[in-house]
C-alpha cells in the first residue's frame, strides 16, 4: 500500500513531498530530494487530523513531522497525542471527573478536620515558644500601670480553670481588640478598656479568649495556615482560593461561636453578668454602622464578627432577678483601666 | 519549491499571511471541558486547560501555507509553577514574619528597608518572568517543523525593565512611551525562530503625541466641567430646572471618562501597530493593523459577551484576543525555506512558571 504525503525533517523549514508504503510495521518514506529513510510505526506519534491528511511526529527526533494524505491511517499501530492530559485519557473523561470530585472532597474534609486532630498533640512547649516569640513582637508597649496587672491578673484567674497559666497582658496599641495567641498568652489592646464600660465588660471578652486558648483553637488555626492554607493558596488559583476563603470563614465562625458559648458558661460559674458583654457587642456594632470599621479602628469586630444572635446569646443567658457581683471591684477596674496611662516601662 | 513567498500582491495566496480559521463551536467542548477539570480539581487543572487551548488555537492559525504547532504541555508548566512557588511562598512567609517582628519592635527604618528590597525584588522578577514568558512561548511553537526560542535567561531584562519603568514613570510618566518601546526593542532583539534573530528597531515618533493626549482630557474636561457648572449654576439662579443642571453635569462626567479610555485605548493601538511594524525574522516583516475602533469593539465584545452569559464567556476571552491578533496580524517578505534552520536554544524548561505565580501574561 502506498500514499502521498510530506515531511519535515525537524532539521530546515523546507516541505519535502514524500511517497510512503507501509509494510510489516514499517515505514519506507521516498522523499523529492532522493533520499529515502525506513521508520517503525511503532515509534511514531498521531498528532492531528487535518482535512485529508493524518499528521504524525517522532519523539526521537523534535519538528519532525510526517502527513500521509488520502490514505488510510496508520491506525492502532501509532501512539494517540494527549487529549486532556494522560491520566485522564487513560481512564477516561466521566471517570475522571468522578475522581477528580471525591479527591477534592475528601482533601478539603481533611483540610478541615486534620487541625482539629492535630492540635492536642502539639507539644505545649512549641507553642510557648511561637507564642513567646509572637508575644515579644509587642516588645516594650506592654503598660505596667500601678496595681493594673495585679487587677487583670486576678481576673484571669477568676475566668480560667484551676492550674491552667495564663498570659494576659495589655498593649498600648489604638486598636478596639483582644487576641489569644499560642502557649497561654492574651494581649489586650488598651483601647479596648477604654471603650468598655466597666470590668464587667471585659470579663466577657477575656473570658472567650480564654476559652480559645482553652479549646486550642489558636493552635489549629496555626496548623490551617502554614499547612493546608499555604498549600491551597499557592495551587488552587481562582476556584481554589475562594474555596480555602470559604473554608478559613466556616472554621472562624465555628470556633468562635464554641468559644461564646464556653464564656457564658464561664460568666456563669464566676457569678458575674453576661448582660454587660452583651451591651459592649451592641455598642461596637452601632459603632461600626456609623464610623466603618477602618475610621473606628473596631478591628475587634474584623477578627470576631458581629451577629445579632451572638449578641442575644449572651443577654438569654443572663438570670432573671439574680444578682451579680462585679468582676472587679472599683479600685481594681480603675487600677486596669489606667494601666497605660500612668506611664509604659520599657521591659 | 524552496523558495515560499508570502505574500501581499501574488494570486494564489490569500491577502494577509495569517489566518484565523477556528471556529466558536470547535472551540466550546473544550473550554466547557476545560472548565469542568479546573473546577474539580479545586484549579490544578488550569495548567492542562491552557496547554489544550493554546494546542486549538495554534492550529488554527495558518502562515503563508502551513498552521502552527503548540507543544507545550500541562504537566510542564504545572511543574514549572510550583517550583517556583516552592522558592517564593517560603522567602515571602519568612519575610512576613521578620516583618512584624521588626515593625512592632519599634524598628520601623529597618522593616521600611525590608519591605522596599522586597517590592525591589518583585518588581525585578515581574521583568524577568515577562521575558521568560515570551522565551518559552516561542520555543514551543512550530512552523514547518521548526521552532523558536532565546538564549538569554532574562536575568539582565529584569535589570532593564527595573530601570527603564522607573525612569519612565519620573517626570509624571511623560517618558511611559519610550520605556515601553524601548523593553519591546530589549525583548524582542534577543529572541529568535530558527536560527534567525528577531529584530526590533521601533522608534517613538507620534507616540509622545498620542501619550500626551492623555494628560490633555482632563485638562480639557476640567476647563468643560468648570463651564458647565458655571451654566448650571447660573441657570439655576435665573430659576431654572435642578434636574437638568445635574443630568448635564452627569453626562459630563461620563463623557468624561469615555474620552479618557479612548484616547488611553488609541495610544496602545498605535504602540501596537508601530512595535509590530518595526519587528522582523527571517526576511519576514510584520504589520499589526488593530486601530483605536478594533480594539474598542474588541473589548466592548467581551465585556457585553460576559455580561450576558453571566460570565461563562470568560471562557471565550482568550479565544477571541487570540483570533483578533492573529486576524489583524500581517506578514510581508519573503522566507528561504532552505535557510530557516532549526533552533539549537535550549527549550526551557521552567514554563511560565515565574509568569504564573506574579499572574503576568508574555505580550
Amino acid at each position: 500500500m502506498e500514499s502521498e504525503g510530506w515531511l519535515y525533517d525537524g532539521e530546515r523549514a523546507v516541505r519535502f513531498e514524500a511517497r510512503v508504503a507501509v509494510e510489516g510495521g514499517v515505514l519506507r518514506i521516498d522523499l523529492d530530494d532522493g533520499r529515502s529513510l525506513s521508520v517503525a510505526a511503532a515509534d511514531l506519534v498521531h498528532l492531528e487530523s487535518r482535512r485529508d491528511c493524518e499528521l504524525y511526529g517522532r519523539p526521537d527526533v523534535q519538528g519532525w513531522r510526517l502527513a500521509l494524505c488520502g490514505a488510510a491511517p496508520l491506525g492502532a499501530a501509532v501512539r494517540a497525542t494527549t487529549g486532556y492530559g494522560r491520566w485522564i485519557d487513560r481512564i477516561g473523561l466521566w471517570k475522571a471527573v468522578a475522581i477528580a470530585i471525591a479527591v477534592s472532597a475528601a482533601l478539603l474534609f481533611a483540610a478541615d478536620s486534620f487541625p482539629r486532630w492535630v492540635a492536642p498533640y502539639v507539644p505545649a512547649s512549641w507553642e510557648k515558644k511561637v507564642g513567646d516569640a509572637l508575644v515579644g513582637d509587642f516588645g516594650g508597649r506592654f503598660c505596667h500601670g500601678q496595681g493594673g496587672q495585679q487587677a487583670l491578673d486576678k481576673l484571669a484567674r477568676e475566668l480560667s480553670p484551676a492550674g491552667s497559666r495564663l498570659n494576659v497582658r495589655v498593649v498600648n496599641i489604638k486598636i478596639v481588640n483582644a487576641a489569644a495567641l499560642p502557649g497561654g498568652n492574651i494581649v489586650i489592646f488598651d483601647e479596648l478598656l477604654r471603650e468598655a464600660d466597666g470590668p464587667d465588660e471585659v470579663a466577657g471578652v477575656l473570658a472567650h479568649e480564654i476559652a480559645h486558648i482553652q479549646r486550642r483553637h489558636v493552635t489549629q488555626a496555626m496548623i490551617r495556615e502554614y499547612s493546608f492554607g499555604a498549600l491551597i493558596a499557592a495551587l488552587g488559583g481562582s476556584a481554589g482560593s475562594k474555596i480555602g476563603m470559604l473554608d478559613s470563614l466556616h472554621y472562624s465562625r465555628g470556633a468562635e461561636a464554641e468559644a461564646d458559648s464556653v464564656a457564658i458558661e464561664t460568666l456563669r460559674r464566676a457569678d458575674i453578668s453576661p448582660i454587660p458583654t452583651a451591651r459592649f457587642f451592641d455598642r461596637l456594632g452601632k459603632q461600626e454602622k456609623a464610623l466603618g470599621q477602618v475610621g473606628s479602628g473596631l478591628q475587634y469586630l474584623s477578627t470576631h464578627p458581629l451577629s445579632a444572635d451572638r449578641e442575644q446569646r449572651f443577654r438569654k443567658s443572663a438570670v432573671a432577678g439574680h444578682s451579680y457581683r462585679p468582676a472587679l471591684s472599683r479600685d481594681e477596674w480603675q487600677a486596669l483601666a489606667g494601666i497605660c496611662r500612668s506611664g509604659t516601662k520599657k521591659q | 519549491m524552496n523558495d515560499m513567498g508570502t505574500m501581499a500582491g501574488r494570486d494564489a495566496v490569500p491577502e494577509s499571511a495569517f489566518e484565523f480559521t477556528g471556529t466558536w463551536r470547535e472551540f466550546l467542548p473544550i473550554a466547557l471541558t476545560n472548565l469542568l477539570l479546573t473546577i474539580v480539581t479545586l484549579g490544578i487543572y488550569r495548567f492542562w486547560a491552557k496547554a489544550r487551548e493554546r494546542r486549538y488555537l495554534w492550529s488554527r492559525t495558518r502562515f503563508i501555507d502551513d498552521s502552527l504547532e503548540w507543544t507545550g504541555t500541562g504537566k510542564e508548566m504545572f511543574i514549572g509553577f510550583v517550583v517556583v512557588m516552592a522558592v517564593l511562598l517560603p522567602v515571602g512567609l519568612g519575610l512576613q514574619f521578620v516583618l512584624q517582628a521588626l515593625a512592632l519592635r519599634g524598628q520601623a527604618l529597618a522593616a521600611a528597608l525590608l519591605v522596599f528590597a522586597l517590592y525591589g525584588g518583585f518588581f525585578y522578577l515581574i521583568g524577568v518572568a515577562r521575558f521568560r514568558a515570551l522565551r518559552y512561548r516561542l520555543s514551543r511553537t512550530w512552523w514547518h517543523g521548526i521552532r523558536g526560542g532565546s538564549d538569554d535567561g532574562g536575568w539582565e531584562f529584569g535589570l532593564k525593565y527595573v530601570g527603564k519603568t522607573i525612569a519612565g514613570a519620573i517626570l509624571f510618566g511623560l517618558l511611559v512611551p519610550w520605556s515601553m518601546v524601548s523593553l519591546w526593542n530589549d525583548r524582542w532583539n534577543r529572541m529568535s525562530f530558527g536560527q534567525n534573530a528577531f529584530e526590533a528597531h521601533a522608534s517613538t515618533d507620534g507616540l509622545f503625541g498620542r501619550w500626551l493626549l492623555i494628560y490633555l482630557v482632563p485638562i480639557i474636561g476640567g476647563v468643560v466641567m468648570m463651564i458647565g457648572f458655571a451654566g448650571a449654576m447660573a441657570g439655576m439662579a435665573g430659576g431654572g430646572d435642578p434636574t437638568m443642571a445635574f443630568g448635564t453635569i452627569v453626562l459630563a462626567v461620563i463623557g468624561f471618562y469615555l474620552a479618557f479610555i479612548l484616547v488611553t485605548l488609541s495610544y496602545y493601538a498605535l504602540f501596537y501597530r508601530q512595535v509590530a511594524a518595526a519587528t522582523s525574522v527571517a526576511g519576514i516583516d510584520f504589520a499589526f493593523t488593530a486601530h483605536t475602533k478594533d480594539w474598542l469593539k474588541l473589548i466592548l465584545g467581551n465585556i457585553g459577551l460576559i455580561i450576558v452569559t453571566l460570565g461563562l464567556a470568560l471562557m471565550f476571552i482568550g479565544y477571541r484576543n487570540w483570533s483578533f491578533v492573529v486576524r489583524h496580524m500581517e506578514a510581508t517578505g519573503t522566507v528561504d525555506l532552505d535557510l530557516l534552520k532549526q533552533s539549537q536554544t535550549r527549550a526551557p524548561g521552567d514554563a511560565e512558571g515565574l509568569a504564573d505565580a506574579f499572574d503576568i501574561g508574555a505580550i
